[in-house]
């Protein structure tokens, strides 16, 4: 990953009297795939927003290969966007939708012929150029909105939740296609979603954001293993979130117990917070466990079934394949890789 | 979109002068007295005062009451008729709808002539009447003539707003309230009236406030003794020259109208909606 | 799903569009009658299209009208679609205020709107007429436009802009190119509204009008006086037009976007047509913009004369011989009352010449808004009949010059009026015999004066008792004859034979009488209203010679003699009133009445108490119920 091909400092944006963004800073690099993900109202499609120049920051600045961005006009911008409803144009069919920003430019018509026959071809959408775009399904309408925006040749391109408004099965298939037309097209995607899986699954860098501040930046894996704090284990995936103390190096107790663990770092005595992902806790006899307690509820999920163990302090999320049935005393083991230890977060 | 807030600004000012102003200077007018000249004004309470005697609150009651009446009249022949259309066939809609918006393209006043040679006494009308061994009725100058003008004038108002609402209505809703064990009555009353009472409102008001106001259509079918709150302010204005005295009542009739309205808007479900 | 209309509804639908329709056929079918008649057909003939073209005040209201129609509607339609766009994006607060002033002209009464835009263009001496009339047309129909298009903005999603831009569209871009065409529906609504408002309106333009600039809706409410199928040719040809415009309108677009979808090509050809489309409406302004100049400006260069005048009160064929003869311009324009005219000039209207009746010319001398006539530019002075000349509105004879002279009386129904009844003078208007069959002349003056001079008064009275008195002989009229008020239209009503006998002024009693045979006219014995209207000279007046010369050329012998024969009232000019009263209205009782009776007054100048005393009193009487 090589040059940074956006550089965001101190950002911050105040709606009335409301701060939606608190001093964001964020580095996009070239050819990248990356999510930003939060809940709704956490500022992921302000940022967004901010890049695409239809609002401006009350405070910081976006730099785009090291000029000042918030000084252009969002159509003199070199970054297209995908919305959220699409945006298409109603009274135009699929083909002018598309040829839309070619045609401003004023560039030749055969050109754009030819470069609109290839962004259809891209999207997979090749014979649908006089459709109506109205009347189209929403996946294809969708493609529509990238073949609109990628035919632009932009060196970022902007996908405010494009996946939100269509059903399960067609986003699994979008989710893949994206990522190939990414990896063909060679360029930079910023993505919005509030959607972990989403995230996890297409992106390069994933950037989890909260009440307009950064959570944490990192590779879908590390977000997902190494959460910095009990918003991002809460948010990505499921967990049990349990607050401790570092007793010393790899070396943690949380409900009376002593765990051996993998961190390292803390201050002695630091009362921290431990991240237990529910698939990561293994239910072993009673008399193995280091922790132990009652099933007392059993879901049956599809690939697994999900228990909840209660012990005298808490109720533990437990995942696995094996079937116990409710009310018997059970043991719970953890391995010191399976244990996460974060900084308790200061609200 | 940020670009196109500035786009109001050219009406801001607009609206200030040939707007705003106007509405003050009338103000201003029904609290003074020697206003014209700027040299002797003096603050009064008297035009206001003078539009509570009786004769004046006759003319309001007056006008009111052919208000309401004409409103009645126009919603009870009107809903039918947006309702039939709104159950035709979608082209032939479009041409029914056509065939109500034509007559408000023509001349007023050109109507009202007409009607003034159909229903006077020697009339088309009693011609006919009289070719059917029927006795010469008595039409003109009446109660009858004035709300047969006003309604074939104001009827498209109310026709139009509720067919809107009708036709924009999902049908399912009202396949589902029979599937659900409403009869047409029950189906017409619970539903389809419900879902078009936006319409409704829309074309009452309409229909409310211009008939109300109007002073052509009583003079010319209804004749001078048919005086209206339109014709006491035109008399103000026109023939007595009472610019203070006319400014009041205008004002008058302005604000039971605006309070009207409001009234109004508070009932029209999708006012509430809003922003 | 939908269930068929019945029978039934489908009836129910013709009936309403008979009761829609009924005028405007009737409108149209009189429109070719051959004869005057509006309620009798006597033949199919082309005579009203004929004079219609030859009508020069209708041609110009035409032009008028669709030239304020026209440019009202792009400005307003413009304007407020901006608006409305902005509207959408601006503060709470900004749009809160414009929601709300805007809903002023929407809710308001159009006579509210009106005398808002009058007093406003008085105050600020904006100079009525055709700017101040397109300036009012703009005010209230920019709202209406903004109420169309706001919605659509609203429900518009407000990416479709951001995502042009977002795509290389400059803002003005993304505004005609995707803004403008996602709300064409609402802005086309809009457009629709404010061209029919504009078109229809009669009450703001009537208020706001003035340098003789007339819409058709003026032209057509001033013709009240003499309705003639002029005004149907007039319609009829607006029907077709209208009519065929909105079928255009609405059909043409349909098999557009049939043939469009075909071909595929959209993009190109709407552009192109939109090109084609603004370059057409560029013409037609450019033409319509030329047309008016040359028509406002066809005087140009010369002298003005502005006259106000009676509506219906001259041959205006005389006009354009005046400004041939002059090389001037005359602007003519015409009231329905004295005190419409007293307004009009109170206002701060200015005009050169003005005909008004006596009284009105003894309050304008009092309150100085008259200069002297230069006598020695009126060199046909002793055409005029010597009596005229004595009179108290004028007593020193320094400001008139008669015009046309008579009296009022009661035309009546030789074939439902006993001949003995007329003995009873003005008290034959109580005889319940007549109950339902008479009609009031609607003027405050000329009914207390009938009821002043039965009771044996004098019709100047200063006593408020005296009035009293007559106000109760007014209400018991009402309570036990329901007679009509009624303006100019009596005399359509009486030469039709509505009703058995109404107040006339003679000139107008001459006129039916001359229309309908079995009509005839007396004078009733306790005297009457001898009136007089003269033309005088306003103190604004800067073309004193032309003005002088105009009144001079008014009295002129063969000039008079045309005018009479337009208009029907004895004229001042001796010779003119001796040949009509011995020739062609020779046993024309309304013509050149016997106004010997020593008990005839002519109206003097009320004091403003006495004057508002009065008004009240008559709106009592109007607005009384039994």
């Amino acid at each position: 990953m090589s040059n940074t091909i956006i550089e965001i400092k101190g950002l911050t944006k105040n709606f009335d009297d409301q701060q939606v963004l608190r001093g964001i800073d964020l580095n996009i690099h070239e050819n990248e795939f990356l999510t930003l993900l939060g809940p709704s109202g956490c500022g992921k499609t302000t940022i967004l927003r901010i890049i695409a120049g239809f609002e401006e920051p009350s405070q910081g600045s976006v730099l785009f290969n090291g000029d000042d961005l918030t000084k252009i006009p969002s159509y003199k911008r070199e970054v297209n966007t995908v919305f959220q409803k699409y945006s298409l144009f109603p009274f135009l069919n699929v083909y002018d939708n598309i040829a839309f920003g070619l045609n401003l430019k004023k560039v030749d018509k055969d050109v754009i012929h030819e470069k609109v026959m290839k962004m259809l071809k891209l999207v997979g959408l090749s014979g649908f150029e006089k459709r109506d775009v109205t009347l189209l399904s929403g996946g294809q309408q969708q493609r529509v909105a990238i073949a609109r925006a990628l035919v632009n040749e932009p060196k970022v391109l902007l996908l405010d939740e494009p996946l939100g408004a269509l059903d399960a099965k067609l986003r699994k298939e979008m989710q893949t296609e994206l990522k190939k037309i990414q990896q063909e097209v060679g360029i930079t995607f910023i993505f919005v979603t509030h959607d972990q899986e989403e995230a996890l699954s297409m992106s390069d860098t994933v950037v989890v954001l909260n009440d307009g501040v950064i959570q944490q930046i990192g590779t879908p894996i590390d977000i997902y293993n190494e959460p910095e704090n009990r918003f991002v284990a809460n948010f990505i995936g499921e967990s049990n979130i349990i607050e401790g103390t570092m007793l010393d190096d790899c070396l943690v107790k949380f409900d009376d117990v002593e765990f051996v663990c993998v961190d390292k770092g803390f201050k002695k005595n630091e009362e921290i917070e431990v991240v237990l992902r529910p698939e990561d806790i293994k239910i072993v006899d009673k008399k193995d466990g280091q922790l132990t307690g009652k099933v007392v509820s059993e879901v049956f999920k599809g690939v697994h079934y999900e228990y909840l163990v209660e012990t005298d302090k808490r109720q533990y999320k437990v995942h696995t394949t094996e079937y116990y049935k409710l009310g018997i005393e059970v043991g719970m083991r953890l391995d010191p890789d399976d244990i996460h230890v974060m900084y308790t977060m200061e609200y | 979109m940020k670009h196109f807030k500035k786009l109001v600004n050219p009406y801001i000012v607009w609206s200030l002068f040939l707007i705003v102003v106007p509405l003050f200077l009338i103000v201003l007018y029904s609290i003074t007295k020697g206003t014209s000249t700027l040299v002797n004004i003096s603050f009064t309470a008297e035009h206001f005062r003078k539009i509570f005697e009786p004769v004046y609150l006759n003319v309001f009651f007056k006008s009111l009451k052919l208000g309401l009446a004409t409103t009645v009249i126009c919603l009870f022949l009107g809903y039918p008729m947006a309702y039939i259309i709104s159950k035709a066939r979608e082209e032939v809609q479009g041409i029914l709808i056509l065939l109500v918006t034509i007559p408000m393209w023509i001349n007023t006043l050109l109507r009202t002539y007409a009607w003034i040679s159909l229903l006077s006494d020697n009339g088309l009308v009693n011609s006919f009447l009289s070719l059917l061994g029927i006795n010469p009725v008595n039409m003109m100058y009446t109660d009858f003539s004035v709300i047969i003008g006003l309604i074939c004038d104001l009827m498209p108002f109310m026709v139009i707003p509720i067919h809107t609402s009708l036709a924009k209505m999902d049908h399912s809703l009202v396949e589902a309230a029979a599937d659900l064990g409403a009869n047409r009555v029950q189906t017409f009353t619970k539903v389809i009236l419900k879902l078009s009472l936006p319409g409704i409102i829309n074309g009452i008001t309409m229909v409310f406030l211009l008939s109300i106001s109007t002073f052509v259509i009583p003079k010319l079918l209804g004749g001078a003794q048919y005086t209206l709150i339109g014709n006491l302010i035109e008399q103000q204005f026109i023939s007595i020259g009472d610019w203070n005295f006319g400014s009041a009542i205008s004002l008058i009739l302005a604000l039971v109208i605006i309070a009207l309205m409001r009234f109004m808007n508070k009932i029209d479900p999708e006012e509430k909606g809003g922003e | 799903m939908k269930k068929k209309n019945s029978i039934g509804a489908k009836l129910y639908i013709a009936l309403c569009f008979i009761f829609f329709y009924l005028p405007i056929v009737v409108t149209m079918v009189f429109s070719f009658n051959s004869s005057k008649s509006l309620t009798h057909y006597t033949g199919f003939s082309f005579r009203w299209y004929e004079k219609l073209l030859h009508d020069n005040s209708v041609m110009s209201a035409v032009y008028v009208s669709l030239s304020i129609a026209i440019i009202s509607t792009i400005i307003s339609t413009v304007l407020g679609t901006i608006t409305a766009i902005g509207l959408s994006r601006s503060r709470k607060l900004i749009k809160e205020w414009i929601l709300n002033v805007n809903n002023f002209p929407i809710m308001n009464p159009d006579i509210v709107t009106a005398i808002g835009l009058m007093i406003f263009f008085s105050s600020l001496k904006i100079e009525k007429g055709y700017v101040a009339m397109l300036l009012s047309h703009i005010a209230f129909c920019t709202p209406y436009v903004i109420t169309s298009v706001y919605p659509k903005v609203r429900r518009m999603d407000h990416n479709l802009a951001n995502a042009a831009m977002d795509l290389g569209a400059t803002p003005f871009q993304a505004l005609t190119k995707v803004v403008i065409p996602m709300l064409k529906p609402g802005i086309f609504a809009g457009m629709l509204l404010a061209f029919t408002m504009s078109l229809d309106d009669f009450v703001v333009s009537y208020f706001v009008t003035g340098n003789g600039v007339e819409n058709i809706s003026i032209v057509v409410y001033n013709m009240s006086k003499r309705i003639n199928p002029t005004i149907n040719a007039l319609s009829t040809i607006l029907i077709v037009v209208v009519t065929l415009v909105l079928v255009f309108v609405n059909v043409i677009p349909a098999i557009v976007r049939k043939t469009h979808k075909s071909t595929g090509m959209a993009y190109q050809t709407k552009a192109g047509t939109l090109r084609r489309r603004v370059v057409l409406t560029g013409g037609v302004l450019l033409v319509l913009f030329i047309a008016g100049f040359s028509f406002n400006m066809s005087g140009a260069g010369k002298k003005v004369l502005k006259v106000y005048n009676a509506g219906e009160y001259i041959d205006k064929t005389l006009l354009d011989d005046f400004e041939k003869e002059y090389n001037c311009k005359v602007i003519y324009e015409t009231f329905d009352s004295n005190e419409s005219m007293y307004t009009k000039l109170q206002s701060g209207e200015k005009y050169d010449v003005l005909v008004p009746s006596d009284y009105m010319i003894e309050r304008l001398i009092k309150e100085k808004y008259l200069q002297p006539i230069d006598w020695s530019l009126i060199t046909n002075k002793d055409n005029v009949i010597e009596h005229l000349w004595n009179n108290e509105y004028d007593p020193k004879g320094k400001y008139t010059v008669p015009y046309f002279w008579g009296g009022v009386g009661i035309v009546y129904d030789k074939t439902v009026v006993d001949e003995k009844d007329l003995e009873e003078g003005w008290d034959i208007l109580l005889n319940e015999k007549y109950k339902g069959n008479v009609y009031m002349y609607d003027s405050e003056r000329d009914s207390f004066m009938i009821a002043l001079k039965s009771l044996g008064y004098s019709m100047n009275t200063k006593s408020k008792k005296e009035y009293n008195e007559a106000y109760e002989w007014l209400i018991k009229q009402r309570d036990t004859m329901d007679p009509v008020y009624v303006g100019d239209d009596v005399m359509d009503n009486m030469i039709s034979g509505n009703k058995a006998m109404a107040v006339v002024y003679s000139g107008d009693g001459a006129y039916v009488i001359d229309e309908n045979e079995n009509l005839d006219f007396f004078l009733p014995n306790q005297g009457t209203n001898e009136w007089c209207d003269c033309m005088v000279i306003t103190k604004d007046c800067k073309e004193t010679t032309l003005a002088n010369q105009f009144i001079n050329y008014m009295i002129e012998e063969d000039v008079s003699e045309i005018n009479e024969e337009y208009v029907g009232y004895d004229s001042s000019v001796k010779s003119t009133y001796e040949k009509f009263r011995d020739d062609y209205y020779l046993g024309n009782n309304a013509c050149a009445p016997d106004l010997n009776n020593p008990l005839n007054e002519t109206f003097r100048y009320q004091d403003t108490e006495l004057k508002q005393y009065c008004a009240n009193l008559w709106t009592k009487v109007k607005s009384h119920q039994k």
